[in-house]
């Protein structure tokens, strides 16, 4: 259904990894999404680009480069979250938009929780109360960036 | 793992084939988190791949640092004006200062002469820029506007106008990586004044905070101390403020006291860095004098054993000043 080889899928995900380490204002920065996360979720789930775990762990791998991270740290979130992605992906993709957004949080979440636990491990500091706040605006990014993936996608088929 | 129809069809050999898959790359990621965070093999690895999203953090930083340059080539005229003669200020105050400063380096490099040490050298640096990049807050990490090209190299120490920051850890070609002190990866090792106590200072995993470990139960480390560099290992020179002691505790079951000190250095929050050139000068400079001493006619061979053969006289360091300011 989709023509193999598209790189919008890729440009999404250079733009996602971008937005990971653009700076933010100091209020707003604990907010930040997990976008390439919610990224990779919406190709998935879609059209099934993206869906293999070897290409989780490739972008978990330039994530980790690009931000900083051990290598192999977020590589593990999300191969994990593309893990369960799979496992769900036919009732997930018939879930009404705000269903789907709470299962995208609880994705996000899950994630989360590998990524404290490593954290803990390193004894890098016990983060505070706003370490839940990604998984939240994820949660409610969710829909909004569903429709417009769903409109570059829809107007890349249109221009063929 | 790219068969037709994986993950559409839930058929049981294929649930079994997706978690040997999970637990492979699991256990993938977990074994190279282990082998990064021990610091061997993937060392290579991880210094050729950065620069490949080295583009990445050009195309994050390049709108903010053509905005910043923008910015500063529009600014108001009086802005400037009041700005420069403020700085002009500034500058004669420092210059004052430098006089006195002067006048005591003078004085200590006769002394060290008398004790036949190794002179202190001036240290060289590099002006870097932070760039506008905001790396994973747990990593420690901040990436500054200089690279390979303008001639760092991995291990020089970068301070900033209060203290010690921390050390280039990763370089690319235009931009490079400075782990922070407080990063709990890294040890520094520091001297207490005025007690003279020397130890190591180890981040603490939180930007305010370093753990000096291994104090002698009676060593003399009061709230408010001064802790400065010690230059032994060679990397860091002596003398470079770090931080100031917090707190002390001296639990009777231990062996050893441990002491939290609050680092000096603006860590985050700094926009201009200073990346030293030489990392160990006195390491370098020791051998010259003896070796000048012994076999004398090697002393017209390089400047600078000629200069540490130099006669011990107030003149040589005097001549020695201007030339410096016609170099810079």
């Amino acid at each position: 259904m989709n023509p193999v080889g598209t790189p919008i899928p890729l440009l999404t995900l250079v733009a996602a990894i971008l937005l990971t380490v653009v700076p933010m204002p100091d209020a707003l920065a604990a907010w930040r999404p997990h976008w390439v996360a919610l990224v990779m979720i919406y190709w998935h789930l879609e059209t099934g680009n993206l869906r293999s775990l070897g290409t989780a762990f490739a972008i978990g791998i330039v994530l980790d480069l690009t931000s900083g991270t051990l290598l192999g740290q977020h590589a593990l979130g999300l191969v994990i979250i593309n893990f369960l992605v799979g496992r769900f992906r036919n009732r997930l993709r018939f879930f009404p938009p705000w269903q789907q957004a709470l299962a995208v949080g609880a994705l996000l979440i899950n994630e989360r929780v590998v990524q404290l636990w490593i954290i803990g491990l390193l004894e890098r500091g016990w983060p505070d109360w706003s370490w839940w706040l990604p998984p939240v605006t994820g949660l409610l990014l969710w829909p909004w960036l569903f429709l417009l993936l769903d409109a570059l996608r829809s107007q890349r088929r249109f221009a063929r | 793992m790219n068969g037709p129809g994986t993950g559409d069809r839930g058929s049981s050999s294929d649930t079994v084939g997706g978690t040997a898959r999970l637990m492979f790359y699991s256990l993938l990621a977990i074994s190279l988190m282990a082998l990064d965070y021990r610091g061997q093999y993937v060392e290579r690895i991880r210094a050729v791949a950065s620069h490949l999203v080295e583009p990445m953090f050009w195309a994050v930083d390049l709108p903010f640092s053509t905005a910043e340059r923008i910015a500063s080539s529009w600014r108001d005229r009086t802005e400037t004006g009041n700005r420069i003669s403020e700085l002009e200020l500034e500058v004669t105050r420092a210059r004052a200062r430098l006089g006195r400063l002067a006048d005591l380096e003078s004085e200590n490099a006769q002394l060290r002469r008398l004790l036949e040490t190794a002179r202190r050298t001036d240290q060289q640096f590099i002006a870097a820029e932070l760039a506008s990049v905001d790396l994973d807050p747990f990593a420690h990490r901040i990436l500054v506007r200089r690279g390979r090209g303008d001639g760092i190299r991995p291990g020089m120490p970068v301070i900033d106008s209060t203290g010690v920051l921390g050390q280039v850890d990763q370089v690319l070609f235009g931009m490079s990586q400075v782990i922070l002190i407080s990063d709990p990866d890294h040890a520094l090792p520091v001297q207490v004044l005025p007690g003279g106590e020397r130890t190591i200072a180890y981040g603490s995993g939180s930007l305010d905070r370093l753990r000096l470990t291994d104090l002698p139960m009676n060593a003399q480390v009061d709230p408010g101390d001064l802790v400065v560099t010690s230059g032994i290992g060679g990397r860091f020179p002596p003398g470079l403020p770090v931080a100031r002691i917090g707190s002390i505790q001296r639990q009777p079951g231990q062996a050893f006291a441990t002491a939290l000190a609050a680092p000096l250095s603006a860590m985050d929050r700094n926009r201009f860095v200073l990346i030293l050139k030489t990392a160990a000068p006195a390491a370098e400079d020791a051998p010259a004098p003896t070796e000048a001493e012994t076999d004398p006619s090697s002393a017209t061979d390089s400047p600078t054993t000629e200069d540490a053969a130099a006669p011990a006289t107030q003149g040589d360091i005097e001549s020695r000043t201007p030339d410096e300011d016609e170099e810079s």
